[in-house]
């Protein structure tokens, strides 16, 4: 108990009239801090303060007058029959299915892809380079391709339909049918960065895992169940996290596609925030409303990472 | 000698004064683009005119204006002149952005709001007090194909002007692949060859049935704000558009605004109202076309199309403001709304903005000149802080009812509902 490492007046005396250089010294990794945590203050933790100080006030720089108003704006969005509540949540369902639909193709296709062009195939470089390449377009260009391909009357889609007697269907005006373009365009586009990085992972087996199954007479899928799959662990928990927040932040493609219609049915939750807060100048609401969808996002990375974690370590143990 | 020293200081005292009174005006408008250089050219042209005030003009993107321009004016840093539109400018005007041009002020500028059109000049106002002058207009106008008219019998220089002249048109256009009409039996609307008119769903192809509402006597908004666009005159005025494509089968159903473009450039429909933005497309496809007035299906009350437009403001300044730019200002508004400064810009592709320039002999040859005895008909979405509640709710009702989803009725109620909700919380932020 007497043993307690308190500090003594004594003991501060003689650390304030200490020598100098130990105090530098104890500054100094606080100064290499400096520039990032500088950058850190004034982009991330003033503008999520400022923005909650939006939230919470009926926000407009105009008017002199910015009133508290507590959590309505929050509440606004908890309350059966206001707008706010209607569409927040119908738009959130919309991008969460987006997700659950894209964030599995875009997995294991990319995987597909890069078992594929891992092999020593002819022209291996070419088809690597025609996967990737449609992801160096922006979002407008490859939003308008989409739209192009797909459209009800002058789409190539319908085009080829035609050639085979089917009648054209109506893609981009018929709720449900108005995903395909959406999310087939998001494939093509995004396909080859997950395709990238696994390429990579898999550039990093080491052959000797496969030489030793097939000394043991493995076949091709049992060598992909036993060694590829488990050492693809990190790699997949990084591609699925990445992918899964990437797609919650569908925004762009449906923009350009379908703009959100028919009916609100493919407008994303982000669509939705950046109407609230610009088109319906509602600037706090659309803040509420980011900060709980930003929080949606934090508890669903984190409960992601908590399960596939224990994969990871548990393949890691295999090894 | 001494003449010449005194002549010289007298006149270095004159110029002094004169540099001195010399005001310096900034200048923030949206005109990028192919807009920019003729809006540059006029400033130019000022500042040589006008030696006694020099006018910077900047120029950036409208969406970066309307997020910049309230701090701008809550900081007291806001330009002398900033261009509006019409979709935006009823919201500054009532979030205190903007200060009311006084009648005697507008007097002493030499600015006489009866030159410009009525319903034009009137986008800017506000509870009875003008807030800005137009200096660019656009508006919806009806393209026709001389040519497929002409082959279905009908008078390629009397397009329709009445419902029962458009009916009657668009369906002698609506053909099938057999050759029959939509009027003849064994007509088979699955198979167009040709048709009579472009509608589609989104907000361009709605901006249609905010014409039909006016012409029928309805509004968007009733005269408190509140959304009112599921009046028995805008139902019967909407139902009309949607029995085009449901009843009549002389518009496609499911549509897009793209494929619409494609189907008239290619000569595949006779009518196809939209934006006047397009002239130039066509002209430049030498496609043999004509331009009229937006003819009154909605309903014979008044004659009306959709128009959007910008327009010269004054923001608000902080007190102490300086009184000779103020009038320095008014008086750049003024010459910039001239009809010869008008009529250069109309070089844009604007449209003119008073009677006097649709007069000039320049447009006498020219397709646009279809529409240019109903300018003043022309009416923008602008009235009320909130257009943008109004005109969300108004876009999707339209889009439910052309496709079928919802009865037309149905559409428009939802859409007042769902506007009006919106509109209600909006509120708050005007008390």
């Amino acid at each position: 108990m007497t043993a307690t490492p308190v500090s003594t007046p004594q003991e501060t005396v003689r650390r304030g009239s200490g020598p100098r250089p130990r105090r530098r010294v104890s500054l100094e990794p606080y100064l290499y801090l400096l520039p990032h945590a500088a950058l850190f203050f004034v982009f991330t933790v003033y503008p999520i303060g400022y923005g909650l100080y939006i939230a919470m006030h009926r926000w407009d720089l105009l008017s002199g007058r910015q009133p508290f108003v507590g959590l309505e704006f929050f509440r606004n969005l908890f309350i059966a029959g206001t707008p706010q509540a209607d569409f927040f949540w119908r738009t959130l369902w919309n991008t969460t299915f987006f997700t659950l639909i894209s964030v599995p193709l875009l997995v294991a296709a990319a995987l597909g892809l890069a078992l594929l062009l891992h092999r020593p195939i002819f022209g291996r470089a070419f088809f690597r380079a025609v996967f990737f390449m449609p992801g160096i377009l922006t979002v407008s260009v490859m939003g308008i391709l989409w739209r192009w391909m797909f459209d009800n009357q002058i789409g190539l889609v319908n085009a080829a339909r035609e050639l085979t007697g089917a009648p054209p269907i109506p893609w981009l005006s018929t709720e449900g049918l108005a995903w395909i373009p959406i999310i087939v365009g998001t494939i093509w586009w995004t396909l080859g960065f997950n395709m990238t990085l696994y390429l990579a992972a898999l550039g990093n087996i080491s052959q000797s895992f496969y030489e030793a199954a097939e000394l043991d007479g493995a076949t091709a899928g049992q060598q992909f169940r036993f060694i590829t799959w488990p050492l693809l662990t990190p790699i997949t928990l990084f591609v699925v996290i990445t992918t899964a927040l990437a797609s919650f932040q569908l925004f762009g493609q449906s923009l350009v596609i379908t703009n959100g219609g028919p009916n609100r049915s493919t407008q994303s939750v982000i669509q939705y925030i950046t109407e609230e807060g610009f088109s319906n100048s509602q600037i706090s609401s659309a803040a509420a409303m980011g900060f709980v969808f930003g929080l949606l996002m934090l508890v669903l990375t984190a409960a992601q990472f908590r399960l596939m974690a224990r994969d990871v370590q548990s393949s890691g143990e295999e090894k | 000698m001494k003449h010449t020293a005194l002549a010289l200081s007298l006149s270095l005292l004159a110029l002094g004064a004169a540099s001195a009174q010399k005001v310096s005006l900034t200048y923030l408008h949206g005109f990028t683009g192919p807009d920019r250089p003729v809006m540059e050219g006029l400033v130019k042209k000022f500042n040589e005119t006008h030696p006694n005030i020099e006018v910077r003009a900047q120029a950036q993107p409208w969406g970066t204006t309307w997020q910049q321009l309230p701090s701008l004016v809550a900081s007291g840093r806001a330009p002398d002149v900033v261009v509006i539109n019409e979709d935006q400018i009823t919201g500054f005007i009532a979030r205190g952005a903007v200060s009311p041009l006084a009648p005697a002020e507008m007097k002493a500028a030499g600015i006489d709001q009866t030159r410009f059109f009525g319903p034009l000049f009137k986008t800017a106002d506000y509870r009875g007090q003008s807030y800005g002058l137009p200096v660019s207009s656009v508006a919806y106008a009806m393209f026709y194909n001389k040519d497929l008219m002409k082959k279905v019998g009908l008078d390629p220089n009397k397009p329709p002007r009445t419902r029962a002249e458009f009916l009657a048109a668009a369906q002698k256009c609506t053909v099938d692949k057999s050759g029959k009409n939509a009027t003849q039996a064994g007509f088979d609307p699955k198979n167009l060859d040709t048709w009579g008119v472009s509608l589609y769903n989104n907000w361009v192809g709605s901006r249609a049935a905010y014409a039909a509402i006016l012409q029928n006597g309805g509004e968007l908004t009733d005269k408190n704000g509140n959304a009112a666009f599921n009046s028995p005159q805008a139902v019967s005025a909407v139902q009309f558009l949607v029995d085009l494509v449901q009843k009549q089968k002389v518009a496609r159903p499911n549509s897009t605004e793209e494929a619409e473009l494609a189907a008239f450039s290619q000569g595949k429909v006779c009518m196809f109202p939209s934006g006047q933005w397009y002239l130039d497309r066509f002209e430049q496809q030498k496609m043999n076309f004509g331009v009229t007035f937006m003819p009154r299906v909605g309903g014979s009350v008044r004659d009306a199309a959709w128009g959007g437009s910008s327009h010269l403001t004054l923001p608000r300044q902080k007190p102490g403001y300086d009184a000779a730019k103020r009038k320095a200002a008014l008086e750049f508004m003024a010459w910039m709304t001239q009809p010869e400064q008008n009529l250069a810009w109309t070089a844009t592709g604007s449209l003119p903005s008073q009677a006097a320039v649709a007069k000039n002999a320049q447009f006498e040859k020219a397709p646009i000149n279809g529409i240019f005895d109903r300018l003043d008909s022309v009416y923008a979405t602008s009235g009320v802080p909130w257009m943008g509640q109004v005109l969300g709710p108004f876009d999707a009702a339209w889009e439910a009812a052309y496709s079928g989803k919802k009865t037309v009725a149905k559409a428009l109620g939802d859409g007042v509902t769902e506007s009006n909700k919106q509109i209600e919380q909006a509120r708050k932020n005007f008390q």
